[in-house]
């Protein structure tokens, strides 16, 4: 008799297929990294697939330039660890114009700095399939989402027209003007994610792990200051405290929590007795109603 | 059935371990200095998933949000979300809102798409993949199930078995889902009624028996309040079985074992020349192989022994069924992707011709004049000829002579190839033995089906057959590729695409295929 083997062995090999699969049946695809756990995860089950060739496709990282500093260094880092042909892509314009996390709706802020650039970016570039490491379990829209999510011209995602997937058969084949998003991670949970990070022994982002830092409490939410660019309003005092972040982006709009969590064991022993699912933290999901089902068919990942 | 080896193991003088953990054996965790995983995060033994399948009003979204309340890992804030949120039924929560998706189908109060949740018990991760249930989403239906290892049906035990139910039977089958639980919920509307529920799980039986299914049970529930959901009902002692988790827990966990042929469809070829390494790149999709062992390419009836089982974590000496790895040859007999690597003995059938029942998933109908592609595990095909025979009448379960098909039909048909692709039956080997039909100008996948026959002899010698041979392609349209075996993939692509184009003019056409060339 052989003994059942575990539900990590089952997704990742799992995720290796897809990766495959795309990788063979797209002309030009691109891995979207954002340098947050997901994105670490993905890109090592990236390098599985095609070990012991190198990466068969660039990565791409939006760059907002709100992103924390910790965050770039790691990002730098790991291209050269792995020797990633990276891409780094930022609106220009909208940097031009000043449009930033905290004078701006965060509606607005994500559509100019993040939408929109990745468009720009996937345009300029023509790539025709752009991995990404949305999972089913982050959001009810996405729970509906295929592992080859099709966009019409324009990159916009209609849930209609989405192609029914059946056994392990994916099709890749395009119609005119079509691309798509591949979701390798498709049937990860947050859980996992964690679990096979200390599983696989793979380095995050510092910022997963509590430290002192500089924080302002606003609207129940700590930020960090990681800059100056973050203004202090009246009323508000940056205090140190020891806190530590679920999830990562731009860090105006990322709320820290306060933790004693300091090493990769302790993170997840606290995240797997987590009882806040992660977007909490995600302040652009709380805009308002269906926000990231509203966001995706305007071409957010 | 031979172990999984977990431990390290000597192979050629090197030493190769094989990266399966193994859940249930503790003694083999990594070294002291490592995190104690068992501790902190163990890893579930093994993923079950379950479809969904009955209407709104059957109450199945409450039914399975119930089960995600009761038995699990719920978030603080999603519990609190249903809190505040609407009651229904007598002040319960509305647990339907864990399951319901999509802003439009919110407001439109049915589910018109698959959608998929997660959740762990203490031992075992569950995919719930929720599918409509009503009459015109056969299609979604359809595809939802082909992921499943087990389909709850769930029925109102007022109204018992209905059209429905049976329709639904027909489909779990015809995807290849083996085990089944009728659900009968609402036990509370007929006053607990012993009788009723056994009237109902016989009409079951009678009705279920003629399927190949493994098992099918019955359960009597009602789910707004939890009775046999994930709690034992105090208001029917007479049911002696388990609740529908104990029973979704004792079922067997996906791909625990290797089962039938080894197949392997080849994904892609990766190269490293630092080390002169060239691997085969896929998942095995049944059975398994070892170091050592012959091997044959279906296609090219080439055959070469199994050098190294390579991945990332190490070189492995067996592979199974579920694995993704990359496998080295000894000698290099140019596969490419698509291929479909076997056992001498046990090969699939180098098929020119295919029978199939297929699920139209497409609202464009079928069309006798349509360019259509199959694609099967990693192979695409263009179809020379796509007939439909008949159609399944799902409700009486007899098959009507027909030559047209549309959205949410399943038909009987015979696909012709344009050049022979390595193939099973359905029943044989589940993974080989399916394909998506694949509209050629718009990508879309138009059916999903499985084959029941799978046949090396072309169809009936057909004189206006236009054979473009490889030749004819090598002498202009594929006179840039190398010689490069990379540039098989593509010398295929433009073969299959000009296929499709004089195929649209009314030529019949043919493309001589590999296995006509080589030795």
């Amino acid at each position: 008799m052989t003994q059942p083997i575990s539900h990590l062995d089952l997704l990742e090999a799992e995720s290796i297929h897809i990766f495959r699969e795309a990788a063979a049946q797209f002309r030009k695809p691109v891995l979207l990294y954002s340098i947050g756990k997901d994105s670490t995860v993905l890109l090592h089950l990236a390098r599985k697939a095609f070990w012991p060739a190198k990466l068969p496709f660039p990565v791409l990282h939006i760059d907002t330039g709100w992103k924390f500093r910790d965050m770039i260094a790691f990002r730098d880092k790991t291209a050269r660890d792995f020797d990633l042909d990276l891409i780094v892509h930022t609106n220009e314009d909208g940097a031009q114009k000043g449009i930033n996390p905290v004078d701006y709706a965060p509606s607005v802020y994500t559509d100019v700095m993040k939408t929109v650039p990745l468009k720009q970016a996937l345009d300029k570039y023509a790539f025709d399939a752009a991995f990404g490491g949305a999972r089913r379990d982050e959001e009810a829209s996405r729970a509906k989402e295929r592992v080859f999510s099709f966009r019409a011209e324009g990159h916009r995602w209609d849930p209609r027209r989405q192609r029914p997937e059946m056994w392990r058969l994916l099709n890749g084949r395009l119609g005119a003007g079509e691309t798509v998003r591949v979701f390798p991670l498709s049937n990860w949970t947050e859980r996992d994610v964690w679990r096979y990070i200390l599983r696989e022994k793979l380095d995050v982002v510092p910022l997963y792990f509590a430290a002192e830092r500089p924080t302002i409490l606003r609207n129940g939410q700590l930020l960090m200051r990681d800059d100056d660019r973050l203004p202090v309003k009246p009323g508000e005092e940056v205090v140190t405290r020891r806190v530590r972040f679920r999830t990562l982006g731009c860090y105006p709009l990322t709320a820290a929590v306060e933790s004693d969590a300091a090493d990769i064991e302790s993170v997840v022993a606290e995240t797997l007795g987590a009882r806040t699912s992660e977007r909490q933290g995600r302040l652009i999901d709380h805009d308002q109603a269906g926000a990231m089902e509203k966001k995706k068919q305007e071409g957010y990942f | 059935m031979s172990a999984q080896p977990n431990t390290l193991q000597k192979s050629k003088g090197k030493e190769t371990k094989v990266p399966l953990k193994v859940v249930s054996d503790q003694t083999s965790a990594p070294s002291s200095q490592a995190p104690d995983l068992e501790k902190i995060a163990p890893e579930l033994s093994g993923m079950l998933r379950v479809l969904t399948c009955g209407s709104v009003d059957d109450g199945k979204s409450t039914l399975i949000g119930r089960l995600l309340w009761d038995a699990t890992d719920l978030y603080d804030d999603q519990r609190e979300t249903l809190r505040r949120g609407k009651t229904v039924d007598g002040g319960n929560p509305d647990f339907s809102l864990l399951m319901d998706g999509l802003v439009a189908e919110r407001e439109q109060g049915i589910t018109i798409d698959i959608a998929w949740r997660y959740f762990d018990t203490q031992h075992r991760r569950f995919v719930v993949i929720d599918s409509p249930g009503h009459e015109q989403y056969t299609r979604n239906m359809a595809s939802g199930a082909s992921h499943a290892d087990v389909a709850i049906l769930l029925i109102d035990a007022r109204h018992g078995i209905k059209k429905q139910t049976r329709r639904h039977v027909a489909i779990l089958d015809l995807v290849g889902v083996k085990r089944v639980i009728l659900v009968v919920n609402k036990m509370d509307l007929v006053d607990w009624s012993e009788s009723a529920f056994r009237k109902i799980e016989a009409d079951f039986e009678t009705f279920s028996w003629r399927f190949g299914f493994w098992e099918a049970k019955a359960i009597p529930t009602a789910a707004v309040s939890g009775d046999n959901v994930a709690r034992a009902s105090e208001n029917m002692p007479w049911y002696p079985g388990p609740t529908l988790l104990e029973h979704l827990e004792s079922l067997p966990s996906r791909v625990t074992e290797p089962t039938g042929p080894f197949r392997f469809p080849v994904q892609t070829v990766l190269r490293d020349s630092r080390n002169d390494f060239r691997g085969l790149a896929g998942t095995v999709s049944g059975g398994s192989v070892r170091v050592g062992e012959t091997i044959v390419d279906a296609l090219s009836k080439r055959s070469a022994k199994v050098l190294r089982i390579a991945t990332m974590d190490g070189d492995l000496e067996q592979a199974a069924q579920g694995q993704a790895v990359s496998i080295q040859l000894d000698t290099d007999i140019d596969v490419a992707r698509g291929a479909v690597l076997s056992k001498a003995d046990t090969r699939p059938v180098t098929a020119r011709v295919v029978e199939a029942r297929m699920v139209w998933l497409s609202e464009t109908p079928y069309d006798p004049r349509g360019s259509y592609l199959l694609r099967t595990a990693t192979d695409l095909t263009p179809v020379s000829s796509l007939k439909i025979r008949a159609l399944l009448d799902l409700e009486s379960l007899e098959t009507h002579p027909a030559d047209a098909c549309g959205t949410n039909d399943i038909a009987l048909g015979d696909i012709a190839l344009g050049r022979p692709a390595a193939i099973d039956t359905f029943a044989d080997a589940p993974e080989t033995g399916s394909f998506m039909l694949v509209d050629a100008i718009t990508g879309a996948s138009v059916a999903g089906g499985v084959v029941t026959v799978a046949n090396p002899e072309a169809a009936e010698a057909d004189e206006t057959t236009f054979v473009l041979t490889r030749a004819m392609l090598e002498r202009g349209l594929n006179a840039d590729l190398s010689d490069q075996p990379q540039s098989e993939a593509e010398f295929r692509r433009r073969a299959n695409e000009v296929a499709l184009i004089l195929r649209a003019a009314g030529i019949n056409v043919e493309i001589e295929s590999a296995a006509d060339y080589s030795i």
